[in-house]
């Protein structure tokens, strides 16, 4: 059984058709970009993936669950449990402090446990800036805690939305890193970007366009890792 | 780590932190703390605080024998009844008639500083007598009589029941022309031991003036506690000062009441205000929250705990300050301390706790209600 | 352009500005509804005290001193003030402040029984039209207004059928047996009447003892037609200072421009003098005993007033402050966005403060006839009367929320400014 199964789902707000019969398998430990300008009704497959919406026609299976049914409440708690949620915003709690974040999450989910909050935060490499309001952290590091956060609960889904829209190339690459390393750990990860460099790192990228699934590529090399050869420095010609 | 730790952490957090903020809505909360407590204390105490003043109208229960003259002892027991801190003022009054140049005066002997004491809108001009031998004169006398601060007066006597026909006179020195506006300026009044002295009996009164801090029930238990103390005396109420105290009085505090009540529901619905602003400013943290797993349930009670967290402190320093401002009330307008009611403290923090309570929840829950993906989305 | 942005902002947002124009509202009522009751409570509270009876005696000035209550010779002899000059009262100068006022003349009459007793006549409601075109009744129903009547009714002078009507105290209607509705034959000095007795008081003094007739009743048993003993005249006064003091010593002390003030002002002492000088031949003194008190209760009365509405302004201030400032906080990323399209502090500021004022302006209206409406319901509640209109309220009402509105705003732009664009469009809270 794949660990999530999209079926001929519709999204429709009035005339407009958000997402027009897409259909989607995820299997457990794939790690999938879904691209796609603006809306082609990638932001609308991420709220639907995600819990926080439901689509207007169709079935959405997680773990064999048909999300689509169940009620908001029920969401919340599926959420909880089973997804991960990485957003180009951050979305850190501006008064609580890196660990307080990650902390957050836990509360949440079951028991806080701060030693265990360390530990996330140790792997996306914030050990020492832990204690640090979001307001001291850069943008990478605001995103790595928010990595953190969104691993701390051993999700079955990792969800990242733009999660590099806000960084500069240097962050992109390490939480782009981070991403693989969590691959290679086993876990199914989801990133919606419109940044092809981003997308293409995937094993599978998924394009969107008019609320209709456009195409599929099969990356065949590969690597985890950027691939930076479209970004050789263009020699001015004298 | 339990759960209640992290909790309280969190709650902690936001309000250390987000400190100008939370400062904002407390300095709110504690205004309104501050008025609930400052006006209520001042309420409850303007009764006793104005009644002080209204003593000005002098006398308000006066002791007469139940027949004719009572005793001087009849008059201690009498007063014994009265309880000490009530009793503003005692002033015993014996009158006889006696002659100034052969006129015929009333003069009246009296205890001067109880005399002073009950009567605090008599005007002297010079001097209050302040030993025997000295002399009050009514205004009207003095006209008459064209006397003067200074001179020495012959007062003389019938003694009435003995056969001597010579007349007794003592010689007085006048220290102070009396002003009321009232009949008491067309008598004379001297010490009670010199009238003695003159007359030659001691020991009886006519009537004794009480100036008693006490409202018109309780007055009226005053007086009949003094006439079971004190069989010769029969003690009654001064209607026109006593009816009129309870007229303004009530009148005083129904417009403080009200007052308290309309500047305590304006101030109660700014507090709201400013509270609902606080939490509606956090829509985008409840939507996070949400999407990053967090139940209504525990989204309500957190920032619950927050406001009423918040609506604590208010209260508490609002408390405070509220006495602070009933005392500078008290001090300035009637120069003596405010009594504070205890019990205003947990209710101004109880009233605080549930405004606070109240105004949040119905934005905390309209936030709860909206869908997490918009909130993040959206700006 | 800039009016269509403030529109655009007014018509969009309103529901924000409606939340500031509502504070701004509630501030700018609780001012004026504070400064309204604040400003009248001294007249309410000196109708209030008239309570207590007549603060201004008038007397004749040669009246003979020694004729009082312990009843030393029973002269009556000696000059009297004329009834007819009693309507001048309400021509003085402050003449609008004498709320009431009754004359009095006493004698002594026998009774059946052969004891003697005091007799007063008063009026009890006498009905006077003034020049002025208003009415007023006047008289010791009001001005006795402590005494409780056990038997009977008042005495209406106006309804009265019986041609000689009278009051009588409790303790000499208990003595004799009488009660209302009974007729009592009295022997005056000059005449006998029969009296109808309508009711019974009880004064707790020495008026218990007494009866109370109508004047004319009186003058005629005591053959004193047209004359009068005493008035008693119940006045608004202003508390005393050190100029009434003096004055009341002696007018002719003052420079002129003190005696102007000093006539111009309601002070007892000068109210004195103006009855003094339509009244032949009078007397009229405070009683200090109500004059005094008097002037005592409204000074603290007032500084109640005064601190508590010093209170509730400091309260209203810090509250619309308070939600102005976060209101205008609130707009961080519209005004970013605002000086990120080539906006000028000046001009960003401009559109911020117009909108807030044409919105502090619509809540200060509101405001301050919604606090008029709390002061008449505190006047109406605890005087029965409406609380006037002081024209002072307006301007103070009004510059209280500009300057409010001012303070909360002010800072709260000046920070937004400082912030970098950037900073507040990149979502960085």
């Amino acid at each position: 059984m794949s660990l999530l199964e999209l079926r001929n789902i519709y999204k429709i707000y009035g005339d407009l058709h958000a997402l027009d019969d897409v259909s989607l398998t995820v299997e457990k430990g794939e790690w999938v970009s879904i691209m796609g300008p603006s809306g082609s009704g990638k932001s609308t497959m991420m709220n639907i993936i995600g819990c926080m919406d439901k689509p207007t026609k169709g079935e959405v299976l997680l773990d064999g669950v048909n999300i689509a049914k169940e009620s908001a409440k029920n969401l919340t708690g599926i959420r909880r449990d089973k997804i991960g949620l990485i957003f180009q915003q951050f979305h850190l709690v501006n008064y609580l402090t890196a660990v307080e974040n990650v902390m957050l999450a836990q509360y949440y989910h079951s028991m806080p446990d701060e030693k265990e909050a360390l530990e996330a935060l140790d792997r996306v490499g914030l050990a020492d800036r832990a204690k640090h309001l979001p307001s001291q952290l850069s943008g990478g590091e605001q995103q790595r805690v928010c990595v953190a956060r969104a691993l701390i609960n051993y999700p079955e889904i990792i969800l990242a939305d733009e999660p590099t829209g806000n960084l500069d190339e240097a962050n992109e690459e390490i939480v782009v890193d981070l991403f693989h390393k969590l691959h290679n750990e086993g876990t199914t990860l989801i990133v919606v970007t419109h940044d092809p460099e981003v997308a293409e790192v995937a094993q599978r990228t998924l394009v969107l366009r008019n609320g209709k699934l456009h195409k599929e590529v099969i990356n065949q090399n590969f690597t985890g890792k950027i691939q930076f050869e479209d970004r050789q420095e263009v020699q001015p010609h004298a | 780590m339990k759960r209640s730790s992290m909790y309280l952490r969190m709650i902690t957090a936001s309000l250390m932190r987000r400190r100008s903020r939370m400062l904002v809505a407390l300095l709110s909360i504690a205004i309104g703390a501050t008025i609930l407590s400052g006006l209520v204390t001042v309420y409850y105490d303007v009764p006793r605080q104005m009644g002080a003043q209204f003593r000005s109208y002098g006398a308000n229960l006066i002791m007469t024998g139940t027949d004719g003259a009572f005793t001087t002892e009849d008059m201690a027991k009498g007063l014994a009844a009265v309880p000490a801190d009530a009793l503003v003022g005692a002033a015993p009054f014996r009158y006889e008639n006696v002659r100034i140049h052969e006129h015929p005066v009333v003069a009246a002997g009296t205890d001067m500083a109880g005399a002073m004491a009950t009567n605090p809108f008599w005007r002297v001009e010079g001097e209050w007598c302040s030993s025997d031998g000295q002399l009050l004169v009514g205004k009207q006398i003095a006209e008459s009589f064209r006397l003067k601060t200074g001179e020495t007066l012959t007062l003389s006597y019938t003694p009435e029941n003995t056969e001597a026909a010579e007349d007794v006179t003592l010689d007085l020195t006048i220290t102070g022309i009396l002003d009321t506006g009232g009949s008491e300026e067309e008598y004379v009044y001297l010490s009670l031991h010199d009238l003695e002295t003159l007359t030659g009996e001691a020991g009886t009164l006519d009537v004794c003036e009480l100036s008693v801090q006490a409202q018109a029930e309780e007055l009226k238990q005053y007086a009949g506690q003094i006439s079971n103390a004190a069989p010769g005396i029969s003690a009654h109420l001064v209607k026109r000062v006593t009816a009129s105290e309870t007229t303004v009085l009530s009148k005083l505090q129904a417009l403080v009441l009200l007052v308290t009540v309309v500047v305590l529901a304006l101030t109660m619905i700014c507090v709201a205000t400013t509270m609902t602003a606080v939490v509606t400013e956090r829509r985008k943290e409840i939507g996070l929250r949400k999407a990053i797993g967090a139940s209504d349930k525990s989204i309500i009670t957190e920032f619950m705990g927050e406001s009423m967290l918040l609506g604590g402190l208010g209260g508490i320093l609002g408390a405070g300050l509220g006495f602070v401002f009933a005392q500078q009330v008290s001090l300035r307008v009637f120069s003596s301390d405010i009594r504070f009611q205890w019990l205003i403290v947990p209710v101004t923090i109880a009233v605080c706790i549930i405004v606070t309570g109240l105004s949040s929840v119905l934005p905390i829950r309209s936030a709860t209600e909206v869908d997490p993906a918009l909130v993040l989305k959206g700006e | 352009m800039f009016l269509r942005m403030i529109r655009g902002t007014l018509l969009r947002q309103w529901k924000k500005m409606l939340m500031i124009a509502f504070t701004i509202a509630l501030g700018a009522s609780l001012a004026s509804a504070m400064l309204s009751v604040m400003l009248d409570v001294g007249d309410k509270m000196n109708q209030e005290l008239k309570t207590y009876g007549a603060n201004i005696t008038v007397v004749p000035k040669a009246s003979s001193v020694l004729n009082d209550l312990y009843d030393v010779e029973g002269d009556t002899s000696g000059t009297y003030l004329r009834e007819d000059e009693l309507g001048k009262i309400k021509t003085i100068f402050w003449a609008f402040n004498i709320v009431d006022y009754a004359p009095f003349v006493s004698t002594q009459a026998d009774l059946p029984d052969g004891s003697e007793v005091k007799l007063t006549g008063s009026w009890f409601n006498h009905h006077m039209e003034l020049p002025t075109g208003e009415t007023l009744d006047a008289g010791i129903c009001s001005m006795r207004s402590w005494w409780e009547i056990t038997d009977g009714t008042w005495l209406d002078e106006q309804t009265m059928t019986e041609e000689h009507s009278a009051m009588i105290g409790a303790a000499l209607a208990e003595r004799l047996g009488i009660h209302a509705g009974d007729t009592l034959h009295v022997d005056g000095t000059e005449a006998a009447l029969d009296l109808h007795i309508v009711g019974v008081y009880d004064a707790g003094g020495d008026e218990d003892e007494q009866i109370y007739a109508p004047l004319h009743t009186t003058q005629t048993l005591a053959g004193l037609d047209g004359k009068i003993d005493s008035i008693e005249v119940s006045a608004l006064t202003t508390p005393d200072n050190e100029l009434a003091e003096r004055a009341a010593k002696d007018p002719s002390s003052l420079t002129v421009s003190q005696y102007e003030i000093w006539y111009c002002t309601a002070y007892a002492s000068s109210i004195c003098y103006q009855i003094q000088e339509v009244i032949t031949d009078s007397v009229a003194a405070p009683v200090r005993q109500v004059a005094d008190s008097e002037g005592a209760i409204l000074e603290k009365t007032q500084l109640l007033m005064i601190l508590i509405t010093i209170l509730s302004l400091i309260g209203a201030a810090l509250g619309i402050c308070n939600l102005v400032t976060a209101s205008v906080m609130e707009r961080s990323s519209e005004i970013g966005l605002m000086k990120a399209i080539g906006a000028q502090n000046g001009a960003v500021s401009g559109l911020v403060l117009t909108e807030i004022f044409l919105t502090a302006i619509f809540g200060g209206v509101l405001g301050f006839f919604a606090g008029f409406g709390f002061a008449q319901i505190i006047g109406h509640t605890v005087f029965g009367s409406a609380i006037s209109l002081k024209p002072m309220v307006i301007p103070i009402t009004a510059v209280l929320v500009v300057l409010v509105t001012l303070a909360g705003s002010i800072p709260a732009i000046r920070m937004l400014l400082r912030l970098r664009p950037a900073e507040v469009l990149h979502g960085g809270h």
